[in-house]
């Protein structure tokens, strides 16, 4: 199967779903990190760089920060961490809040990790996937890693993950230095760029009527979790009813295709 | 809130107890969770679905209830540069660096017309 391009041959894909379409693991590995440092790794260290600001503010050392990002790789989780010790709130209340948000990861590993695993993929290998699983990562990796073959997929990953990490840490020792410095648009700008990537990305991933209800019914449900939800379980909330309503288009849809 | 670093290891200690531990407890459950899902299983899509919504809704929270200096724009200083962005990218061959470009003007616009 040399000649034709295994990465955008669809009928070379479904063949070697079962082997690394001719190439290495290193080079499946170096594609990941290419094709992260074309795009995604710039949004994602972009948007961290706020969070070196304001662990700076809540008393916090560079090296905290940085450790931060690598360890808890959650953008929201470390603004919620730093704004909260920033705000003196007791530690229990943290941890609770912190682990409130992060529930957001169950749907996205359980969704990303059966594209990744095969047969051997070890317990521990699978546990170093799952922590490099995060908004962005999960976004790209839904649209990048079924154009990869079976068994180049955690090579891909974990090279594109790893240049993640790396823009990350960088952007977030730098925005601990930067932040203060710059004019508050351009700060606003910054934080902007999240939500702008999430729904650009989103809008891009989804194939099926039920990827675009989810993301529209998500975005429209947002002010009433947000008003009337219990605080920290509001996304949850969020989560469960906008994905279940998506889910049952796609099942009404799908009913009137058979009819 | 300086003295948190003239406690040596306590701001380490911190951050693993009470920041890293109570996240990714749930990534490893995870782990466990997507043990017995296949990739074709009708499961996914559902699950796929959620973690959609619940991305919207972080973005609907960041947008509703902004930090910092987000807080300093009005409501239609944050909403509109997201429709401005889509405006973009649906407009230039659903690009996602369009988007991006056309949402930063806008809010970056937005942030010196609002002073």
């Amino acid at each position: 199967m040399s000649g034709a391009n295994p990465v955008t041959d669809p009928a070379i894909l479904a063949e070697a779903a079962e082997d690394l379409g001719g190439r290495s693991r290193l080079a499946w590995f170096m594609e990941g990190a290419r094709q992260a440092m074309a795009g995604p790794m710039l949004v994602v260290a972009v948007s961290l760089l706020s969070v070196g600001g304001l662990a700076r503010d809540a008393g916090f050392s560079v090296e905290v920060a940085v450790a931060s990002t690598i360890l808890l790789w959650a953008g929201p989780a470390q603004v919620l961490f730093f704004g909260a010790v920033a705000a003196k709130t007791s530690w229990p209340v943290i941890a609770l809040t912190i682990s409130l948000s992060s529930v957001r990861f169950v749907p996205m590993v359980v969704s990303l990790l059966p594209m990744l695993r095969t047969k051997r993929t070890s317990l521990p290998t699978l546990l170093l996937a799952a922590h490099c699983i995060a908004v962005t990562v999960w976004a790209e990796g839904m649209r990048r890693i079924p154009l990869v073959p079976r068994d180049g997929r955690l090579p891909f990953f974990f090279g594109f993950s790893l240049i993640c990490f790396v823009g990350t840490s960088i952007s977030t020792a730098l925005g601990f230095v930067l932040i203060g410095e710059l004019p508050p648009p351009f700060a606003a700008g910054l934080l902007f760029m999240t939500p702008i990537y999430f729904v650009a990305t989103l809008t891009r991933n989804a194939k099926r009527p039920i990827d675009r209800w989810a993301l529209i019914l998500g975005l429209a449900v947002a002010p009433l979790t947000e008003a009337f939800a219990p605080r920290g379980l509001d996304l949850m909330v969020l989560g469960l009813s906008a994905g279940t309503g998506a889910w049952l288009i796609q099942r009404h849809l799908d009913g009137r295709a058979g009819a | 809130m300086s003295e948190i670093n003239d406690h040596g290891l306590w701001p380490w200690l911190a951050l693993i107890f009470f920041g890293f531990l109570p996240s990714e407890v749930w990534r490893i459950l995870s782990v466990f969770l997507a043990r017995g899902i296949d990739e074709s299983s009708p499961w996914l899509a559902f699950v796929r679905a959620v973690a959609t919504a619940l991305l919207a809704g972080v973005v609907g929270k960041l947008l509703l209830s902004p930090n910092g200096a987000l807080a300093t724009l009005p409501l239609w200083g944050r909403v509109g540069p997201l429709a401005v962005g889509m405006i973009a990218y649906f407009a230039i061959r659903r690009s996602i660096f369009a988007a991006i470009v056309a949402g930063e003007a806008a809010i970056i616009a937005a942030g010196y017309w609002a002073r």
